[in-house]
């Protein structure tokens, strides 16, 4: 174990280098230089993500230790956040014709104390800015749908597509401009190669594991048995556990504390494969992400959606009218929320103007 | 991005025609004093927002001409197709046999309900030719009967059709000693609806245009026609493409949108004034010169004295020093200083990046509640604007109308304190309930714009 030490010891700030590179390329799109306050910024987005190992964050701030920690934030960001898949995703030659569909998310709203020396009128100024914004948005969304739809009807019957029958926006433009196929071109052929790549590394990936493992295993036991960061390992790869039982099979820790702990963990694991499947079989027939807007005639505003991930082989569809009924029904739910919200207000104003003398209550 | 214009009665359909000749006399002018590209840019940015382009044909005016009587649109069309450069659409019109006889109850309650798929039609048919819609721009007088009834109900079923339309009602403010004897009534009735169903109610007064006429115009016999061109010179510094952000490197295309975002967020707050110099006879353009430094000058005082235009300004009123931390009222501002809460400047011509706005900015001339970087924005184009080689605009939002507002409101009270003409009303189905509605919603907004 000591040789990793030494062997380790020039590369944390390449292991940095590592981690910021890639949440950049595939959480932001900003190129820096190295500097101490990417330190703070690789802790704060590590954080942010629900990485809870406190080592991590015990490192110093020059980097100029702390790879075997690194190694592990960024195995961990690897699998939790699927980071390869989203550099692809990200790095698709774009077609022009996506839109994205989200599931709205319930947040409960945070209480917030009165601060009173915010006037009233100036919070009332900024909410109707932002409706007025939102609007103009709307506004630009319907425009290029306009659009797009003129395309896809220009264009409709020339694709070599049977299935799909019209050029996306991507097409047609190289249609009016043809001396750009060589930049699409280009683009196109490095998407192959990362694909490639990726095919590349999903065979070897195992071995990576395989190694992790190796290294990681001899660390404060508690610490590591109660992290979630290993409960996100074993989830996906069992063999860890198996693995970490060879290693430390030659020392003497088939204690009653470690079959505890790993039966405590082993329970978990099933719990969330649980309810993994369950979610899965929620989700199976609804849109959420990116999406390719495909026009069909014969049934009027049908989409067909790409799933984002490559692994999949089918194609799944999902037509507009039913995301539009889904989105309805959710609208529809939350408007009875805030009719609900805004009567208990007007029933609260009413009691507080009862109270008052000569007071006249006029609601909006 | 486009805008749809809906005319409305016989002012809004003559004012509406005078906009749309002064916007095309501009674009074809040849005193644009830019680049050719720059004029090129202007020249797209404006046919885009008001006009659809035809084939072979010369523009057509994306509007819709609505009135009672078919006499005043015949006359608009015709004297549109004549100029050559642009006319309307032939179909784009809604007429009656006779008029509402200046019933504001008639237009609302009877001849909009039973008009409105029509009319509507219409609208949606001008709507769906857009390929983007940036909102709607009805023109209308507040005191007549066709106009200010109808206008007031087609305007509450425009906001229905397009729930997330932008809505900028320009309304003419009549004569204080005008020939309608229930024009205060009218205006009350328009004024409450408008706010409920409008996103921005912009005011020309007649009485103030006519002055313009007057003074700085120089005209003898000052003919509506007259009073409707410097209206729509002063519309069409507003609406004219410009860049809405400081280097920017499109002409913005959502000018409703930006104008509202500025102006008007705060649902109780949208009465916008208009202030336009310089004004002069066209004849004596040649021998002005304008310099920056004093247009933002003049104008900074006009809307601080409430002045109407650049001749007998109150120089002796200013803003109140700032002895009290922000967020106090200000206790000693002087009884005729015009408070704002936000203000646009537009800037057209020559040497427009250099000009020092600063003194718009100064935090005294707003509200308590409200920043200068919130509450102050500048548009500039260097293409100059209908021959004027300088021109400043400002739209304000402040208690430019408070008083006009004060006595028309008042006017009406005392009339509907003693019933007077109320029967004219009620018989359309305008109750004293509604009466009493739109006076509390119009004190409302007094007082709102009082305390500022």
């Amino acid at each position: 174990m000591g040789q990793y030490k030494e062997v380790f010891h020039p590369l944390p700030p390449v292991l940095y280098q590592l981690l910021i590179k890639t949440i950049y390329s595939v959480l932001f799109s900003i190129i820096f230089f190295f500097s101490d306050n990417q330190i703070r910024f690789v802790k704060s987005v590590l954080w942010y993500h629900g990485y809870d190992r406190p080592e991590l964050y015990r490192l110093p701030s020059d980097g100029s230790a702390g790879s075997r920690e690194l190694l592990l934030a960024f195995s961990w960001l690897l699998h939790r956040l699927s980071l390869l898949e989203q550099l692809l995703a990200r790095n698709r030659v774009k077609t022009g014709d996506q839109t994205s569909v989200q599931k709205a998310i319930t947040e409960i709203a945070p209480e917030y104390g009165l601060e009173d020396r915010v006037d009233v009128r100036y919070l009332q100024w900024l909410n109707g800015r932002l409706r007025f914004q939102w609007r103009s948005l709307h506004a630009q969304h319907q425009e290029l749908c306009k659009l797009l739809h003129k395309i896809h009807v220009f264009t409709s019957g020339s694709h070599m597509d049977q299935i799909l029958g019209h050029f996306s926006v991507t097409e047609t433009d190289l249609v009016r401009q043809p001396e750009n196929y060589k930049q699409l071109l280009q683009l196109l052929e490095s998407e192959t190669m990362q694909l490639e790549a990726f095919l590349e590394w999903k065979q070897l990936e195992p071995v990576y594991w395989q190694w992790m493992v190796m290294n990681q295993t001899d660390f404060e036991r508690c610490s590591f048995l109660d992290s979630n960061i290993y409960h996100t390992l074993f989830f996906s790869f069992p063999f860890f556990l198996f693995s970490l039982q060879v290693k430390t099979g030659g020392e003497d820790l088939q204690t009653e504390e470690f079959s505890v702990a790993a039966r405590k963990i082993q329970e978990s694991v099933e719990l969330k494969l649980l309810d993994l499947t369950y979610l899965c079989a929620e989700k199976k027939n609804k849109m959420h992400g990116s999406c390719r807007l495909v026009f069909r005639s014969k049934h009027p505003a049908s989409k067909t959606g790409f799933e984002r991930s490559i692994f999949k082989e089918h194609v799944s569809a999902v037509s507009a009218t039913e995301v539009i009924r889904e989105l309805q029904m959710r609208e529809a739910s939350l408007d009875r929320e805030l009719k609900q919200l805004r009567e208990e207000c007007r029933q609260r104003l009413d009691k507080i103007a009862e109270g008052l003398d000569g007071v006249i209550c006029i609601s909006p | 991005m486009s805008i749809v214009t809906v005319q409305l009665g016989q002012c809004g359909n003559q004012i509406g025609r005078e906009v749309f000749n002064a916007i095309c006399s501009d674009v074809h002018g040849t005193h644009g004093l830019c680049s050719k590209k720059e004029n090129e840019s202007y020249r797209d940015a404006c046919k885009e927002r008001f006009f659809c382009e035809e084939e072979t044909e010369v523009p057509v005016a994306r509007a819709v001409l609505v009135d009672m009587e078919p006499k005043v649109i015949s006359q608009t069309l015709s004297m549109a197709a004549r100029s050559g450069y642009w006319k309307y659409d032939d179909r784009s019109r809604f007429c009656q046999k006779q008029g509402s006889g200046n019933n504001w109850a008639n237009g609302y309650s009877v001849h909009g309900p039973r008009h409105k798929e029509v009319i509507m039609n219409l609208v949606q048919k001008e709507a769906e030719k857009c390929d983007r819609l940036g909102g709607f721009f009805t023109i209308m007088s507040m005191a007549g009967g066709t106009g200010s009834g109808l206008g007031a109900f087609v305007t509450q079923c425009l906001r229905d059709a397009f729930p997330t339309s932008f809505i900028l009602n320009h309304v003419i403010w009549p004569y204080g000693t005008g020939e309608v004897i229930v024009q205060n009534y009218n205006s009350v009735l328009t004024l409450s609806h408008l706010y409920q169903s409008s996103d921005a109610i912009l005011v020309h007064e007649n009485d103030v245009i006519h002055k313009i006429c007057s003074q700085l115009m120089n005209i003898k016999q000052i003919s509506f026609r007259d009073v409707n061109q410097v209206i729509a010179h002063q519309l069409g510094s507003v609406f004219q493409p410009t860049y809405t952000a400081e280097g920017g490197l499109h002409y913005s295309r959502n000018p409703l949108g930006d104008l509202m975002e500025t102006l008007v967020p705060h649902p109780e707050f949208k009465m916008l004034g208009l202030r336009n110099i310089p004004q002069m006879p066209e004849n004596s353009l040649a021998y002005s010169t304008f310099s920056w430094p004093g247009l933002i000058k003049h104008l900074r005082q006009m809307l601080i004295a409430n002045a109407k235009m650049e001749e007998g300004i109150d120089w002796q009123v200013q803003p109140p020093s700032r002895l009290l931390p922000p967020l106090q009222p200000f206790p000693n501002r002087p009884l005729h200083f015009n408070t704002s809460i936000a203000n646009l400047v537009i800037l057209r011509g020559k040497d427009t990046h250099g000009v020092d706005l600063g003194s718009f900015q100064d935090p005294s001339l707003y509200t308590s509640w409200l920043n200068p970087r919130d509450a102050f924005n500048a548009w500039k184009t260097p293409r100059a604007f209908n021959k004027y080689e300088k021109s400043a605009s400002l739209v304000s939002n402040s208690q430019f109308l408070l008083k006009p507002l004060d006595n028309v409101v008042g006017k009406a009270w005392n009339m509907f304190a003693s019933k007077a003409y109320i029967h004219q009303y009620t018989k359309f189905g305008i109750e004293e309930e509604d009466f009493l509605d739109s006076f509390t919603a119009l004190e409302q907004v007094i007082s709102s714009y009082t305390i500022l």
